[in-house]
């Protein structure tokens, strides 16, 4: 009796071809653009995260107590070394840094500038987050007095490479100390603040200028596999402070929200087209044939059954655009998660925010299955209308119209 | 078989244009019979038709189809009494346009849960009494009106009905073709048994009844 029921209702799904493959396009397209814009805000949130974790804090970083508040050079962790090699022992912790920070003064001949220094041990870098993959142009040289410089800050201070600058800040005792550097590279991570101001030097380096004993750092950021973890590590070291990246970058957890918001607006909007759609196509379908159905009542069909059948020809409609848009997104995903979509026209703007000028998209199982009971969904809710019409049809009077 | 007892319908019930479609019917008709309810357009034919059928509900008086009351049955009920032991047959054919003949003869059967074997063999037997067998893959469209009704009478009495409600089955037939049906339909009755119930006011078809049951106005005159 089922293959009746199925075979009735595919036969009618596509009784009027060019309707019925007008809404699966329609159901596709609507599909495969919302899939790509979804792909793309995850992907622009997914870059700047990925970016931000490895130019600066990883997936958690630790700071002496006092220093978040101070950016005082006094306020350092003392024995971060040791706890750097205690960490790395841990279950899940993939790559410890330990960077020493000082605000200071850069300055050219001409021009000066609010910066902050960063001590760092370059191969160290390199494992935690790829440190080269953000050197705009020259080379990661920190030997003798080279010096890497945020884009931004070189531009401000029109540093190229080979040029000059001077740094001066306050050393450990709030003695004035001051370093002349050459510029090796100019280091551009779409971090903002970092662009604006950070050089780069041999960590080795910063500690005599600071007059701070070896060891020490201001901050020890780390690369998790296992992001639980941060909960131990809050507990375990409670005489630092412990903070998540999304702590301290609390706008990145605001425009995750924002995104996911713009996504459930589209995953609506586009939910709400495919659930005309079929309302509208299976309506005028099953007032067209409302005597076929009286008929088929009148000689014993029953209701469930005509109800079986209109479901089911919704579902062929609905799973026919789900299949055609679910490749035709994909294939546009993977597009633009390989090739990326160029905006360079837009880079300025794109930058400001900490975006790459070329967004790249992300592909998640979740995007196709929520989809996909999105458009079952919206295929049953479609037929609720039509069907409430032919219950309450008379069959007498459905039949007696004349042909 | 059917026996109706003080049948009242009305139309528009205590409206202005109220109408007493059906007045005070009482009716028997046993197993085996090939009657036919005549009458003038508007006399209730079609509506008696339609009581017996379980198609339409009465305002007053009872119905039974072998000393079952139908009139009583809930919508499901209903349903499942017109699967099971009515089989209809309407003036405008009625038959599903994406299924082929054969599947339109077996609709009744299928629905009813009849094994493919039994299916195939049934189908086989009632194109050749019906004269169709060469239309069996053949769409409703592609027919001519005469093979329509023919596949419609075949879908009726394919699942061996205990009556066939036939309403108006020549009105869209040419002589050739109503006379054609008829035979056949005759041939059904004699050879399987089945009894027939007509709305007609076709000559032939009050011709060849074994039963006339005259209406007029909403209530028997002659039977």
């Amino acid at each position: 009796m089922y293959r009746l029921i199925f075979k009735l209702s595919f036969k009618n799904a596509f009784l009027r071809l060019s309707r019925t493959l007008l809404v699966i396009v329609m159901i596709a397209v609507s599909m495969s653009m919302m899939l790509s814009i979804e792909g793309l805000y995850d992907g622009m949130t997914k870059a700047m995260v990925n970016r931000d974790k490895r130019s600066d804090c990883g997936e958690v970083s630790m700071y002496n107590k006092a220093y978040r508040s101070s950016r005082a050079v006094r306020d350092t962790i003392s024995n971060a070394d040791i706890i750097a090699k205690e960490l790395l022992k841990k279950r899940g912790v993939s790559s410890v840094v330990l960077r020493l920070k000082a605000d200071g003064l850069s300055s050219t001949a001409r021009k000066s500038a609010f910066s902050t220094i960063i001590g760092i041990d370059p191969q160290a870098e390199e494992k935690f987050g790829k440190f080269s993959d953000f050197l705009e142009s020259g080379r990661v040289d920190l030997s003798k007095n080279g010096v890497l410089v945020g884009s931004e800050l070189a531009k401000k201070l029109k540093l190229k490479l080979g040029s000059k600058l001077i740094f001066s800040s306050q050393d450990i005792h709030g003695e004035i100390t001051a370093a002349a550097l050459r510029v090796r590279g100019i280091i551009e991570t779409n971090n903002v603040v970092l662009d604006k101001s950070a050089l780069y030097i041999d960590a080795k380096k910063l500690y005599g200028l600071l007059g701070v004993a070896k060891g020490s750092a201001t901050q020890i950021a780390l690369r998790l596999d296992n992001e639980s973890l941060i909960k131990t590590l809050k507990k375990e070291f409670k005489n630092l402070d412990v903070k998540s990246f999304l702590e301290l970058y609390p706008m990145i957890k605001q425009m995750q929200e924002m995104m996911k918001v713009f996504n459930s607006i589209t995953f609506f909007i586009v939910m709400l087209v495919v659930f005309i759609g079929i309302m509208g196509v299976m309506y005028v379908s099953i007032l067209e044939r409302i005597r076929e159905f009286g008929i088929m009542r009148s000689i014993g069909m029953s209701y469930s059954l005509i109800r079986t059948q209109i479901v089911t020809e919704a579902l062929f409609v609905g799973l026919s655009g789900y299949i055609i848009g679910a490749l035709i997104g994909y294939g546009m995903l993977y597009y633009l998660q390989v090739y990326g979509l160029d905006l360079s026209a837009f880079a300025a703007g794109l930058e400001s925010f900490g975006y790459s000028s070329i967004l790249h998209a992300t592909i998640k199982v979740s995007y196709f299955s929520a989809t996909f009971f999105a458009i079952i969904t919206a295929s049953l809710l479609s037929v609720v209308l039509p069907l409430r019409k032919l219950k309450n049809m008379s069959i007498v009077d459905v039949t007696k119209v004349v042909i | 078989m059917i026996k109706i007892e003080n049948l009242e319908k009305y139309f528009f019930k205590g409206l202005e244009k109220e109408v007493h479609a059906l007045k005070n019917i009482n009716l028997e008709i046993k197993k085996g019979a090939y009657a036919v309810l005549s009458g003038p357009s508007g006399c209730g034919k079609t509506t008696l038709l339609n009581a017996i059928g379980a198609l339409d509900v009465i305002d007053s008086g009872k119905i039974y189809l072998d000393n079952k009351e139908i009139s009583k049955l809930d919508e499901e009920e209903k349903t499942q009494l017109r699967l099971r032991e009515i089989g209809f047959v309407f003036q405008a054919y009625n038959l599903v346009p994406v299924l082929n003949v054969r599947e339109n003869i077996s609709f009744i059967m299928q629905l009813r849960g009849f094994s493919q074997e039994e299916i195939d063999t049934r189908v086989e037997e009632l194109a050749s009494l019906l004269q169709i067998e060469s239309k069996l893959k053949s769409l409703p469209a592609t027919l001519s009106g005469g093979e329509q009704q023919r596949v419609a009478v075949a879908r009726a009495v394919a699942s061996k009905p205990k009556i066939i409600l036939a309403d108006e089955p020549t009105a869209n037939l040419d002589s050739k073709n109503s006379k054609a049906l008829m035979d056949m339909m005759q041939k059904l009755n004699e050879k399987e048994g089945v009894s027939i119930l007509f709305a007609s006011h076709d000559a032939y078809v009050l011709k060849s009844a074994k039963r006339v049951i005259e209406l007029y106005d909403g209530a028997i005159v002659a039977s």
